[in-house]
């Protein structure tokens, strides 16, 4: 029994081989963006603090896959923190609610300059039919609406490579972001 | 109508009123009973001293003009195969849960969204609209004007212990779920009390589908939980089914088994990897995720989309199962016998064993109490599986082995319902697919059909039962939606589960329980 415990233990090969030739057009662009990753200091390690807004639970469920052995998105450097004072990447899913309009802002304003703000799934990118949901902030729940948004990742849900390409994407804002800061000073 | 039911009705009567109940009406294997405001409590009070279970208490607008609203009971009595759906209009009304606990947050739900107070109801504070966030001007059902009563404040008491202090988690946690504020009230590190508040995922939905066609709504209802769209969209369009007259065609039903039972596996999949991953196991919690994401693929191929949406129609299914599809789900169900070398390697496992057993425990009598559904219900010994209780769809012909555990109620004891229930799915979902009745997809005059009436339908999702009730306006467009998801009916009983334990061990029987956050809050 120990024996078959650890010959299931080191099978490997569950993971998915990342290729530029792939069915998948999300894992193709997944592809296109770690080619052109270049040497800014985001460029190998995103930290991201996600917040549900008004999501129906499935675009964390695609994240929690994105983490996952088959996608694992840990191997490109993106890494999901507990603290927004960690935190590079504000992923918001979901059309964002009125109850939870004063949790996104504040965790919005915790997180260190530079910061990029990241919209997945329908919800996030385009809120709901109509101006007047009483349920939902500025009537649509458009994340848009509330916050300054950086990249769209649309999708009902997205699946985990166009998340992951959505992020890698905001590392690519962040590196300008960083360098406009450098600049500055 | 039955013996059964004619005595059921007749033992109503006769413990409230000869007469009290106006023209009982069968529809399927729903009793529609309706009264008079004045016997509303009394007539739900003798349903359930003649074994009948609390499912959910919905409202719905009758005149706005008038302030009059219609409230509907609704009861699962197993012993007459029924559900029984007891209704009254009026414009002021008693509530339920002065002596049904279980009522409690769908009586609050009923005054947040219609303004109504509920006479001797025991916690009037608001539930789905959050003081610091501000109320809407009208209340969504019936457009009341709205006059919020108290202040700023939610008041959450502790039990007033020396030596307590209060742990607030939430609403933005620290991993990847879904909002939610838990109160901690601890003593150290032992938890005294918990309380919720949910309704951060507030959306309205069931004001927004108003107004629109019943068959075109789907989208709607699949954004209610997105893991659950399949068990939600089968609910609703049974709702809507039931209250057009329509019936599914043989096929259609199949079809939607099959596709309630992939939704299963994948859900419990996830559960089962989640609390692995709680206990700090990774390696079956990383097996687990794998199986996982391979059933996702599989979602993909053989629907177009990973969470299965745009499957169910009003009528019926939008697609088939082809042999091509057939041979794919055939093939990954076989895998699901891989499970016996994770369970042996989790139930030899003393670190694991350790941290499940008797961790988050519910007593029975707390489970009857909040009515309790679905795995956690079962984990403690209770029947409450629809698939075999209230049967519906494909499930009315064929035999289904419940998974109950007979005592219990701890996360292990949720751990191997779910595992069971896995292994059932395969073997229900296999033997689907492989006797797949022939004939038509959807009924062809089901989206057409136009009808003043009410329905109600319910499906045994992965975390237990919803139950949906439709109100149709004669142009064929829903005047009325209001939904119950089990994780609604559950959400107490995590609160009793994790007293007396340690704050370190509440993600894991969070996590055993498995509640969606926005299926409660819709």
């Amino acid at each position: 029994m120990l024996l078959e415990n650890l010959r299931y233990m080191f099978r490997r090969g569950f993971t998915d081989k990342v290729s530029s030739k792939s069915d998948d057009p999300a894992m193709r662009e997944v592809a296109q963006l770690l080619k052109q990753r270049g040497s800014s200091p985001f460029a190998r390690s995103i930290h991201v603090r996600m917040v549900d807004a008004g999501s129906p639970n499935d675009v964390e469920l695609e994240e929690g896959l994105m983490m996952s052995p088959r996608v694992d998105a840990e191997r490109f450097g993106v890494h999901f923190v507990a603290s927004p004072r960690h935190a590079d990447v504000l992923l918001v899913t979901g059309s964002v609610t009125k109850n939870m309009h004063i949790a996104l802002i504040k965790t919005y304003e915790a997180m260190a300059e530079p910061r990029a703000v990241v919209a997945a799934g329908d919800g996030a990118c385009y809120g709901w039919e109509g101006k007047d949901n009483y349920a939902l902030a500025a009537g649509t729940g458009r994340v848009e609406d509330v916050l300054h948004v950086d990249v769209k990742v649309p999708g009902n849900p997205p699946t985990p490579y166009q998340l992951l390409a959505g992020i890698l994407k905001a590392g690519q804002v962040l590196a300008k972001k960083a360098g406009e800061q450098h600049h500055r000073k | 109508m039955e013996d059964k039911t004619r005595q059921f009705i007749d033992g109503i009567e006769s413990s409230v009123r000869a007469g009290c109940l106006n023209e009982p009406l069968e529809r399927g294997n729903t009793l529609f009973l309706n009264v008079q405001q004045k016997h509303l409590i009394p007539v739900c009070r003798a349903c359930m001293m003649d074994g009948a279970v609390f499912d959910s208490a919905f409202v719905s607008s009758a005149d706005p003009a008038r302030g009059e609203f219609n409230v509907y009971y609704l009861f699962r009595a197993a012993a007459i195969g029924r559900m029984v759906v007891i209704s009254a209009r009026g414009s002021s009304f008693d509530a339920l849960s002065e002596t049904v606990n279980a009522a409690q947050w769908d009586e609050r739900k009923i005054q947040d969204l219609t303004g109504l107070r509920l006479a001797g109801i025991p916690d009037s504070r608001p539930l789905i609209f959050h003081p610091e966030s501000g109320f809407p001007a009208v209340h969504p059902i019936g457009g009341m004007q709205c006059k919020p009563q108290g202040g700023m404040e939610y008041p959450m008491a502790g039990t007033g212990e020396e030596g307590e202090f209060e742990v607030a988690v939430g609403p933005v946690h620290a991993g990847i779920i879904e909002p939610g504020h838990f109160r901690f009230h601890v003593v150290g590190e032992r938890i005294n009390k918990m309380e919720t508040r949910m309704f951060y995922l507030h959306r309205g939905i069931e004001k927004k589908a108003e107004g629109n066609q019943a068959a075109s709504i789907l989208p709607l209802i699949e954004q209610i939980s997105g893991d659950e769209a399949v068990a939600n969209s089968v609910a609703y369009c049974s709702a809507v089914e039931q209250a057009l007259c329509v019936a599914v065609p043989k096929r259609a039903e199949a079809i939607r088994a099959v596709l309630m039972e992939l939704e299963r596996i994948y859900s419990h999949l996830a559960d089962l990897g989640g609390m692995a991953t709680d206990v700090g196991f990774t390696l079956p919690a990383s097996r687990f995720a794998v199986w996982r994401e391979d059933f996702m693929r599989l979602n993909a191929e053989i629907s177009g989309s990973r969470f299965l949406h745009n499957q169910v129609v009003v009528g019926g299914v939008a697609a088939d199962l082809d042999s091509a599809k057939i041979a794919k789900i055939s093939a990954i169900l076989k895998k699901i016998t891989e499970t016996q070398t994770l369970e042996r390697m989790t139930f030899t496992s003393s670190t694991f064993l350790d941290r499940v057993f008797q961790a988050g425990a519910v007593s029975k009598a707390v489970a009857k109490d909040l009515a309790l559904v679905g795995p956690p219900a079962r984990a403690c010994g209770m029947q409450t599986d629809l698939r075999c209780m209230l049967p519906y769809g494909a499930y009315s012909q064929f035999a289904i082995n419940e998974s109950i555990e007979k005592e219990g109620g701890d996360v292990l004891s949720r751990f191997r319902v779910k595992l069971a229930e896995i292994k059932e799915s395969a073997r229900i979902a296999h033997s689907l697919v492989q006797h797949l009745p022939p004939g038509a997809l959807h009924d062809k005059q089901a989206q057409k059909k136009h009808l003043d009436s009410v329905g109600v339908g319910w499906a045994e999702a992965a975390r237990g039962s919803c139950t949906f009730l439709v109100e149709i306006a004669q142009n064929g467009t829903i005047r009325r939606l209001a939904c119950r998801t089990a994780s609604f009916r559950n959400w107490r009983a995590l609160e009793k589960a994790v007293e007396g334990n340690i704050v370190p061990d509440f993600p894991l029987i969070n996590k055993s329980f498995n509640l969606s956050y926005a299926g409660t809050d819709v």
